[in-house]
């Protein structure tokens, strides 16, 4: 029992330290949130949300890896890979109340602390602290998406690749390496010649 | 407070930071950024919407972009600092604050999985259904350049939106978040 409870008490200091971050927190405020935050676990490669169910949550990862990606016709684009500490979620689903066009599933084991809609609306009813706290989480998001946006627009391959490996240097053995090439857009060729490129190098 | 720019005048600059959240009274403005010494457009704002170097103004970090009156426009804008002072004295402000970001968000989020999802014909009619007076107000090839294709497809569209039946295409070639080098 105890040793199950421990790594959620780990990500819920965690999750204190993430918010506290935004607003300066006290730990007696950071326990009225508590009740309204659900630990959800699930195995590897399980959809977490399918196309067409419609959010109920957003999710951050306490511990797992997580991808958010597009179906298409006869493949996919993956448009998110999540670690601890990331939010992910379907966003215009949740936020629209609309059928989900995008699917979130596990690549590990994955352990949620999520929030439902409804629990999100709660608190921003009651505690005029956590809108301060949405509204600069959801800056910080927007500031993250343009980056992103601006990289993939701006960045020629080569770049990104080489961006991308020295700022997530775990990610490559973490995540299988179509994945990252889908979410980077470069061809898994392509992707394959670059990396040998950097192992050239290093040697 | 009010501002007004002559067409071409810029309410930011590529390397200052901005200070400014502009909702367009009148007149038009874009967003773009040089991608070697190619203008990148990003966005194209009218009458109702917001424009500024979003990025820039909630994290106080220089502005990559710079944001330009396409024709003479008029502004209201309100400052970071007056905005922070009306978060401090109403939570109704701050709450549609968070909404207004949490709409930006959303804006972007499906502006990538209409890249991701629509090949370039698709993305066209879908752009040119939804906004037909933009058709009217900016330059084709700014158009193009928003939508990131070729100023040739545009105007090759432009001629003959209504053909029929897009073939589809290996997601390999899909087109607007992709870079120029993988396309072909």
């Amino acid at each position: 029992m105890t040793k199950k409870k421990t790594p959620y008490q780990a990500a819920l200091d965690d999750l204190f330290h993430y918010l506290s971050g935004f607003v300066p927190l006290t730990k007696t405020e950071f326990n009225v949130f508590l009740p309204y935050i659900e630990i959800r676990e699930f195995e590897k490669k399980v959809k977490v949300i399918r196309e067409g169910e419609v959010e109920r949550y957003i999710n951050i990862i306490a511990r797992g890896l997580v991808r958010k990606y597009l179906p298409l016709k006869d493949n996919e684009v993956i448009v998110q890979l999540a670690t601890e500490g990331h939010i992910i979620h379907s966003e215009l689903s949740f936020h629209y109340r609309t059928p989900s066009g995008s699917v979130v599933e596990t690549i590990e084991p994955t352990v949620f602390l999520s929030i439902s809609y409804d629990s999100l609306e709660q608190l921003y009813q009651r505690y005029p602290k956590v809108e301060r706290l949405g509204r600069l989480i959801m800056s910080d998001l927007f500031i993250k998406k343009d980056f992103r946006y601006f990289d993939q627009l701006s960045k020629s391959t080569r770049e990104r690749f080489l961006d991308y490996i020295r700022t997530h240097p775990h990610m490559l053995q973490r995540v299988p390496q179509k994945y990252i090439a889908s979410f980077l857009n470069i061809k898994p060729e392509t992707f394959s010649r670059l990396k040998h490129l950097t192992r050239s190098k290093n040697t | 407070m009010i501002r007004n720019f002559d067409k071409k005048q810029p309410l930011v600059s590529i390397g200052e930071v901005e200070t400014y959240i502009n909702f367009i009274i009148k007149g038009l403005a874009r967003k773009y950024f040089y991608r070697d010494k190619t203008e990148i457009i990003t966005q194209i704002a009218r009458e109702g919407e917001i424009i500024s170097s979003s990025a820039s103004f909630l994290s106080g970090t220089p502005s990559p972009y710079r944001v330009e009156a396409l024709e003479p426009v008029t502004v209201f804008s309100i400052s970071r600092r007056q905005l922070e002072k009306l978060y401090d004295n109403s939570v109704r402000i701050e709450r549609l604050g968070r909404k207004i970001i949490t709409h930006l968000v959303l804006q972007k989020e499906e502006w990538e999985h209409e890249c991701i999802r629509m090949e370039t014909r698709e993305r066209f009619l879908h752009f040119v259904y939804n906004n037909p007076d933009l058709l009217q107000r900016v330059p084709q090839k700014y158009l193009a350049s928003y939508l990131n294709m070729k100023p040739e497809t545009f105007s090759r569209l432009k001629r003959r939106p209504q053909v029929s039946g897009p073939k589809a295409r290996p997601a390999s070639q899909r087109l607007a978040l992709s870079d120029k080098k993988e396309r072909k």
